[in-house]
């Protein structure tokens, strides 16, 4: 089974005056796990937004296989396999975690008026299939049952992870997936990525953790002020020059150096008001 | 009269408008705060200079000195430090503020119908006397109007150098900006919030003293005047108090200029009631047109998850549901819906009224409970239900013959669907304050603008029921009601089970989130907000047939507010809970003086910073408490249940989970498992006794209590958890910490 790949294609976005996406090109290939790296203000975050959906390109076009998805709200483009996860993990903390994996595993249904009328379990079995499977791979059988509001962060990270999984999609876009994350729990995050790589899901990986990406990805996009600077190889980008220099004005390429790249540490760290127990984790 | 004199006469009502707005602003950009119950202090203030001056005869100047130097500000200084210090210590979310400012709003209406009754007054006081000065010509302005655009500048320029130039107005900003962060730094955060508070509500006190003798003083009136100029703060995007004030003049002095035009037909009707509905209108335009207000605080204001009173819906066999029902309490609420029958026939009448409320407020259930989507408009679609039920019924419709009132109250509220499904499109991408209010303004506008004209409002018989020809007995109507009322409970569980209540609550929980793994957002809202309003059309024809006559006043706008309170108090998300708020609130009103009802759901409104979920969490913890208490009593031995356990950690981070290889941030505690019953909820009312019983068992296992201080449970495999921090300061001997994280 072929599955959907993503495609950018001279992607703008602006801000009054100021440019965020300047006519960017990205390929997120099948099998493949793609990065994206960048200093602060680099435009990751607005290029990340307008794959998903949530914001609108001025110019461009992007392409989930061969459909064009531009247009495309973010609920819609999910139901088609493009899923995301995000900066501060975003569970619905008042259900258990088997239900949260559930709304994604049910959702690629739209027809909700069944449900208003009693009827309509129809695919249920289906849906509770691909959550046993998920929660069996990710190793979170013992927790099935536990309000997600009271999950620690590292939990969120993996919790959400399979939420995404459940969606079943072609394409997935992680967004700092590894902030909040110790040591451990990033090198197991790493190997999870991989694993479903292999499967044939196409992955991006947007993250400050500069050798998190190096290790996972096979391919890698630098960007600077709105533009990509340099792509290729993890090694090729690696001895770019500009990337260098960017870097390198920062400090070296080392995982000491990382945590002052980005706020990657103050995302975990400061509590998403309304979901506070979800960020129970921070200090 | 010529234009100018039109201009200048509106004039007054603008300046008016515009200090109730600085009012607001100063409030909101303190406080993080949108005072609802701005409307309701006004009045309060309105009433009790009123009595200062008729009554007591105390000078104007000094009764204006108690009221505006001594109450006012009082009041706002009482609130800050009693209600809203309590909400922003633990950061309480903007949704959680909006509910307790319509606390605020409900009680002091509760107040001034309590002891001043519900009728109205033309005897209120003025400030300035009642004379007027020559411009130029014959042209003359009246002194109040005069000294009221003086006060507007004054306080403008005032407030404006504040801001700008002192030490103070840094101050203001930083709190605004992050009052946690700000108080680390040095800032007497609490100072500052209670000064936006103090003048806030002495803006509130003037702007009824000013508007009581232009309008008549009465509860309902004065208030909603007040929450009108609305408009004003919506024009200045919640922030620009110049906008505010040009905002509030421009739309004055319009609404005076529409009087010297008079037009034939339909066109003119409208007219007429925009010549003195020019706020309320102007709010509803500017919330549709104005794209986004600057709210203060991150973006989660919509969320009304903290109303929740449980957890998830059961999902079979995946979240190991126990197949518990708490047939005991459904059976109860049964036998109380059907006691009534046994009534004297004036009592059963009055409970009429129970099961058509239960429906209005089970349409709030849906749309706020399940969805997360405040609505502030109830009283609209209800009204449009009753309104339509009468005219089917009359025969007075699109030419519709006459339809029995049965079939017509269901068709009826079937015609409100499509009302509910336009109106609910611009709730699709609105949230927090901007969809509160627009859902405000559209029951206010529903109200002003067909339920108060005799176009529509008038020649409307309420003809008996029938059944097969026959009329229906008092019995049998109320038998009518509960079949009508067990339809809506029906629909309320479809949506709460199920694959569309869990997409609903994943929705209301995190909407990017729902988004994200393909939920569809947009038509579960509209769906949300489609059936919400036909529930609450239901109610309204059942209510208008229980009294027997359809009055306007029912479904006035602030009855939209009143109910969404009495929703929150009694538990958002529970349908028990919606039909024992009704029964509560008829049973009050039966027994007790007008406006006690309104009291009573005030005082519980303020009381829900101790119980998030509202009474129904508070009840079912009780209910846990007892059934854990008497198993510690009566089981020898506590065994830790398969179902319940809580664990404790220090410093915030979370105790290690099982199962899950890695997780977990922080230095486990060790964990304590206390005996609860299977699924027990624990939340936060009851938190305390749960912490001392939690303190008990570690006395018992020897375990070290340096974890209490800043103790969290998590409800292992429980349908729910809630978190007790906040709660300390009531377990005796530990030290109070501040705030989260």
């Amino acid at each position: 089974m072929s599955r959907d790949d993503l495609r950018a294609r001279g992607l703008v976005r602006r801000y009054g005056g100021l440019t965020a996406v300047e006519h960017v090109d990205m390929d997120v290939p099948s099998g493949q796990v793609t990065g994206l790296i960048g200093p602060n203000g680099a435009g990751k975050s607005t290029l990340f937004s307008l794959l998903t959906g949530v914001e609108q390109p001025d110019e461009g076009r992007v392409h989930l296989g061969r459909r064009d998805i531009t247009k495309m709200r973010p609920d819609a483009r999910s139901r088609r396999g493009l899923v995301q996860t995000f900066q501060v993990p975003s569970l619905f903390p008042s259900l258990t975690v088997a239900d949260n994996l559930l709304v994604a595993a049910e959702n690629r249904r739209r027809d909700y008026a069944g449900g208003l009328l009693g009827m309509g379990s129809r695919g249920r079995g289906n849906a509770l299939g691909v959550v046993e499977e998920v929660l069996g791979s990710l190793g979170l059988e013992d927790i099935r049952g536990t309000v997600a509001g009271t999950l620690p962060t590292g939990a969120l990270r993996l919790v959400e992870f399979a939420r995404a999984l459940c969606a079943r999609p072609d394409v997935l876009l992680l967004d700092e997936p590894a902030s909040g994350l110790d040591a451990a729990e990033t090198e197991k995050l790493s190997v999870l990525v991989r694993r479903i790589a292999d499967d044939g899901v196409a992955i991006l990986l947007v993250d400050h953790d500069v050798d998190l990406v190096f290790r996972v990805v096979d391919r890698v996009y630098a960007m600077v002020g709105g533009r990509v600077v340099a792509e290729g190889a993890p090694e090729t980008v690696r001895d770019d020059p500009t990337v260098r220099s960017v870097y390198l004005a920062q400090g070296p390429l080392t995982s000491q150096a990382t945590t002052s790249l980005g706020p990657g540490v103050a995302a975990a760290g400061s509590p998403a008001a309304g979901s506070q127990a979800m960020s129970s984790a921070g200090r | 009269m010529t234009s100018i004199d039109l201009a200048l006469a509106g004039i007054s009502i603008g300046a008016i408008a515009a200090l109730s707005g600085i009012g607001l602003l100063v409030t909101y950009r303190t406080n993080g705060v949108l005072n609802l119950a701005q409307g309701g202090i006004a009045t309060l203030v309105a009433y009790v200079f009123r009595e200062m001056v008729v009554e007591w005869d105390l000078p104007i100047w000094l009764a204006a000195v108690i009221a505006l130097g001594i109450l006012s500000p009082g009041i706002g200084l009482l609130l800050e430090r009693l209600v809203f210090r309590p909400l922003a210590r633990r950061r309480a979310s903007a949704a959680e503020s909006l509910v307790a400012s319509l606390g605020v709003l409900v009680l002091t209406l509760g107040m001034t119908a309590g002891i001043w009754g519900l009728g109205s007054r033309s005897d209120a006081p003025s400030i300035f006397p009642n004379e007027s000065v020559t411009i130029f010509g014959d042209t003359r302005i009246g002194v109040d109007a005069l000294a009221e655009l003086a006060m507007v500048v004054a306080f403008c320029i005032v407030l404006g150098l504040i801001a700008a130039k002192t030490k103070f107005g840094r101050q203001i900003r930083a709190v605004v900006d992050d009052r946690q962060l700000a108080e680390l730094s040095g800032v007497p955060a609490d100072r500052v919030a209670a000064a936006g508070w103090a003048l806030g509500t002495t803006m509130a006190g003037l702007t009824g003293i000013l508007l009581a003798p232009r309008f008549q003083l009465n509860p309902y009136g004065l208030t909603l005047l007040v929450l009108e100029t609305f408009a004003v703060v919506v024009a200045a995007r919640l922030s620009s108090m110049p906008v505010a004030v040009l905002t509030a003049l421009g739309i004055a002095v319009l609404q005076s200029e529409l009087k010297q035009f008079t037009l034939e037909g339909d066109a003119g009707q409208i007219l007429i009631v925009l010549q003195s509905n020019l706020f309320i209108f102007a709010l509803l335009v500017l919330l549709l047109v104005v794209p986004k207000l600057r709210e203060l605080g991150n973006g989660d204001s919509g969320s009304t998850g903290s109303f929740s009173s449980r957890g998830a819906p059961p999902a079979g066999p995946v979240s190991r549901h126990d197949a518990r029902r708490d047939i005991l309490g459904k059976l109860g609420g049964a036998a109380l819906l059907l006691a009534p029958l046994t009534f004297a026939p004036a009592d059963l009448r009055s409970a009429f009224m129970v099961p058509a409320l239960a429906l209005i407020f089970l349409s709030l259930v849906i749309l706020t409970g399940y969805s997360g989507q405040l609505s502030l408009g109830v009283a609209g679609y209800a009204g449009l239900g009753a309104l339509l039920t009468l005219k089917l019924a009359n025969g007075d419709l699109f030419g519709i013959p006459a339809i029995p009132g049965m079939w017509a109250m269901f068709l009826g509220a079937l015609l409100v669907a499509p009302i509910g499904l336009i109106t609910g499109w611009p709730a699709i991408r609105r949230r927090g304050l901007t969809l509160a209010l627009t859902t405000f303004a559209v029951g206010a506008v529903v109200s002003r603008f067909v339920f108060e004209q005799p176009t529509f409002a008038t020649g409307l018989y309420v003809d008996p029921l029938t059944f097969f020809g026959s009329e229906l007995t008092d019995e049998a109507f109320y038998i009518f009601e509960l079949v009508c009322l067990a339809v809506g409970l029906l629909v309320v569980r479809n949506l709460h089970h199920g694959r569309l209540g869990r997409a609903l609550l994943a929705v209301r929980d995190h909407t990017e989130g729902a988004a994200a793994v393909g939920v569809d957002v947009r038509n579960l809202k509209l769906l949300a907000f489609t059936v919400s309003s036909v529930v609450a059309g239901l109610g309204g024809g059942l209510l208008t047939f229980s009294s027997s006559s359809f009055a306007a006043d029912d479904f006035a706008p602030l009855q939209s507010l009143l109910w969404f309170t009495a929703v929150i108090v009694f538990g958002a998300d529970s349908a028990a809970g919606a039909i024992i708020a009704a029964a509560f609130i008829v049973t009050i009103d039966v027994l007790a003086p007008a406006g006690s009802s309104i009291l009573a759901v005030g005082i519980l409104a303020l009381a829900l910073g101790w119980m998030p979920g509202g009474l129904a969490s508070a009840v079912r913890a009780g209910f846990a408490l007892v059934a854990r208490t008497l198993a510690d009593e009566f089981v020898p031995a506590p065994q830790p249940t398969r179902h319940a356990s809580a664990r404790l950690a220090a410093g915030g981070a979370a105790g290690h989970v099982p199962g899950v290889p890695g997780a977990g941030g922080g230095a486990a505690l060790g964990e304590l498992r206390i005996v609860l019953p299977p699924g027990a909820p624990a939340p936060t009312a009851f938190g305390a006794a749960l912490l001392s019983a939690v303190a008990a068992h570690a006395a018992r296992t020897g375990l070290s209590l340096d974890a209490l201080p800043s103790a969290r449970t998590a409800a292992d495999d429980s349908t729910d958890g809630r978190e007790l921090v906040g709660h300390r300061p009531h377990l005796p001997g530990y030290p109070v910490e501040r705030g989260a994280s």
